[in-house]
């Protein structure tokens, strides 16, 4: 495989990760929710190293509003 | 919290239903917010900011659901009263409370605007649309009615520019010096009599009345004309949406064509080439092309909306929708369902009744939203000839066609759930019907574009993302060394698409149409973005790929294939949005299940008589 051909098919992995993140953070966000919660909180536990405490933030999903955020018009479901 | 945002003052726009808050909200903020001529459209917080250029100050400005009374009898009436007294959860009370005022209809809405002075907050009372007032001969004293009242009132226009101008000089000096009214009701007192000693010292009212609304009211809500008058109203709609789109659709449809053509000659061919060419720019360009045809469809809905003709449909219709176990007040919903189920769902909020609005909830999916719109018209333009049936396209009489069926199947489902729950109860309507208005030119540019951006958002964020997971699986994995047949039918798509079509071959469905519909459940357009893929990907050789998809299927399918296909799409719970919505409306995972389960029935039921019926009678 060539130099070429092998960055067109890193672009299109890149392309297809992120097109399944967008679809499942749309259709399912609340199982996905769970799933974020779920992988970060052993990863914030007290004796693990910064490092990983830094990943268990970053996996885990911002806190719940109650502000206009939730407005379910259909601009912010499809 | 910043220092900045804590100390910001914040003002919530409250009154009556179609008092003019939300041309108001906008007027101050800028915001683009959805302006309407009919009770209960506002059902979710709205907030915006102010600048006063005046002060300098800057302001939370919050725009509040329309409530006839702070004793709430529904759950937007709720919302505004839990907000006010600053019980909502999460919200922070106001400091300041706006009470928008209709000048025209003031018996009705200053009786609110006492019960908001009982609760002993800062407030500023709007009286709007006090040109409609003076065109009708009402006069005003807005001295003497501050002086009754205690507290600050000022004119207003909201849809005017610069018609708010006083409110925010009286919103900046209550600012400075906030103060609670300086009078009360007496205990015990009677809001009915006090509304109309206030109206006696402060209010002059013609003694004609308003001609033009009677004049009109005589036609449009008389029981046989009022009906023929409103079927020809949604009969040119459907009309005008195929006469006057088709032109911009060309353009749109050529410069996809030469975007196509000029990115396929940018990138060597390969895999990245087909990604962009096939998979993004003709996919994506297949849903675009429908852009115009939404728009045209929505400048009438608007127009309907902000002249005050909606509350007369829905007056109209009261009784056949009673008969059909729904409620006058269900149409306002249903009409935005048309649009988007998702609002129509939630528009129920405003169905004081439970019965109804959950009967609403249920059959708001059969009416046609416009993600439907995209596959009936291509449909349509393969399968109905572009010829005239008298003055008539026949094109727009099929659009038509295909429309009504969704209202009747709507109302027959609400009947069946009337008889099946053995409801004999009266649903009475109340509803308070606007004077006529003359659209403004400035909320109807603004609902359109609103209407474009989500459906633009909607083609640049999930669709996006569906035609390039759609366009990986139709091409992976590559087939095997020394394989015949066409690489499709080896890649997951086409083993999926294989495996379905046996549930769905008794309904006409080829498996490219049932790889289409596995995409279509995110969002229904994209099955036309998903067929236009599909078939540029399966076609036997170049002429054929670079073929429009309308002629591919018209040669491809029978017509049987497209009727069946074309009734499928008006049943089917193909939007797990809408489901989601129901679910959390309803509270109940049992109702989420019954609305799925019962138009998943329907659809296949309906597909398969309409195929099967069709092949016999020699369209198959």
């Amino acid at each position: 495989m060539d130099a070429s051909l092998a960055l067109q098919y890193a672009i299109i992995a890149v392309a297809v990760v992120v097109s399944a993140w967008v679809v499942v953070k749309k259709q399912f966000p609340g199982p996905l929710r769970k799933v974020r919660i779920a992988l970060a909180l052993p990863l914030l536990r007290e004796d693990h190293a910064g490092w990983v405490r830094r990943i268990g933030r970053w996996i885990a999903p911002p806190g719940l509003t109650a502000n206009g955020k939730a407005c379910g018009g259909c601009d912010g479901c499809g | 919290m910043s220092a900045a945002e804590a100390s910001t003052l914040r003002l919530a726009l409250v009154g009556n239903p179609n008092c003019g808050k939300t041309a108001l909200f906008n007027q101050l903020t800028g915001s683009r917010q959805k302006v309407a001529n009919y009770a209960g459209v506002t059902v979710e917080r709205k907030e915006g900011r102010l600048h006063s250029s005046a002060s300098g100050r800057s302001y939370a400005v919050l725009d509040l659901p329309g409530a006839y009374s702070l004793h709430a009898a529904s759950l937007d009436e709720a919302v505004t009263r839990d907000v006010c007294r600053g019980f909502y959860p999460g919200e922070p009370a106001p400091d300041v409370l706006v009470c928008v005022v209709d000048a025209t209809n003031l018996r009705l809405h200053l009786r609110f605007a006492l019960e908001v002075r009982e609760l002993g907050k800062p407030m500023i009372l709007a009286v709007n649309m006090m040109d409609a007032a003076l065109r009708r001969g009402i006069a005003i004293d807005l001295a003497a009615l501050e002086r009754e009242l205690g507290v600050p009132v000022v004119e207003t226009i909201a849809v005017k520019h610069g018609g708010a101008r006083a409110l925010v000089e009286r919103i900046d000096a209550v600012a400075a010096q906030p103060h609670e009214p300086r009078t009360h009701l007496a205990e015990g007192a009677d809001l009915h009599a006090e509304t109309r000693r206030l109206l006696s010292l402060a209010v002059a009212m013609p003694t004609r009345t308003a001609k033009i609304d009677d004049a009109l009211d005589r036609w449009l809500l008389h029981p046989v004309f009022g009906l023929l008058a409103l079927i020809v109203v949604m009969f040119l709609i459907f009309q005008a949406v195929y006469a006057w789109a088709t032109p911009m659709m060309d353009m749109i449809e050529a410069g996809t064509g030469w975007l196509g053509e000029q990115a396929g000659g940018l990138l060597p061919e390969g895999p990245l080439n087909s990604l962009l060419v096939d998979g993004i720019i003709g996919g994506l360009g297949g849903v675009v092309v429908f852009l115009p045809q939404i728009l045209i469809l929505f400048a009438f809905i608007l127009a309907l909306e902000e002249s005050g003709y909606l509350p007369r449909a829905a007056f109209l219709l009261d009784r056949m929708m009673a008969s059909a176990g729904l409620s006058g007040r269900s149409f306002i919903p249903l009409l935005s369902s048309f649009a988007c189920a998702i609002p129509g769902i939630m528009a129920t909020r405003s169905i004081q009744d439970p019965r109804d609005r959950l009967a609403t909830i249920l059959v708001a999916p059969l009416m046609t939203c416009s993600a439907r719109l995209p596959v009936y018209a291509l449909l349509i333009g393969a399968f109905v000839p572009d010829e005239k049936v008298g003055i008539f396209n026949q094109q727009g009489l099929v659009l038509f066609g295909l429309y009504a069926a969704g209202i009747a199947s709507a109302l027959l489902v609400s009947w069946v759930m009337k008889k099946w729950r053995r409801d004999k109860g009266e649903h009475a309507l109340l509803l308070e019907l606007p004077s006529y208005r003359i659209p403004h030119p400035r909320d109807l540019l603004i609902g359109l574009y609103e209407r474009a951006m989500i459906f633009l958002k909607r083609v640049g964020g999930i669709i996006l993302a569906l035609t390039i997971l759609l366009w990986f699986l139709l091409n992976f994995p590559a087939p095997p060394e020394g394989a015949m047949g066409p690489a499709i039918d080896y890649s997951f798509a086409g083993r999926i698409g294989h495996a379905m079509a046996v549930f769905f071959a008794p309904l006409g469905f080829n498996w490219q149409i049932c790889i289409a519909l596995i995409p279509g459940l995110a969002a229904r357009e994209v099955a036309v973005a998903s067929l236009a893929t599909i078939y540029a990907l399966s076609a036997a050789d170049d002429d054929a790929a670079i073929q429009a998809l309308t002629p591919v299927i018209s040669d491809g399918w029978s017509l049987a294939t497209a009727l069946s296909l074309l009734v499928w799409f008006i049943y089917a719970p193909m939007c797990i949005s809408t489901l989601a919505t129901i679910k959390r409306e309803t509270n109940s995972w049992k109702q989420m299940g019954f609305a799925t389960f019962y138009l998943f029935a329907l659809a296949y039921l309906a597909s398969l008589v309409t195929y099967q019926v069709a092949k016999a009678l020699g369209a198959g």
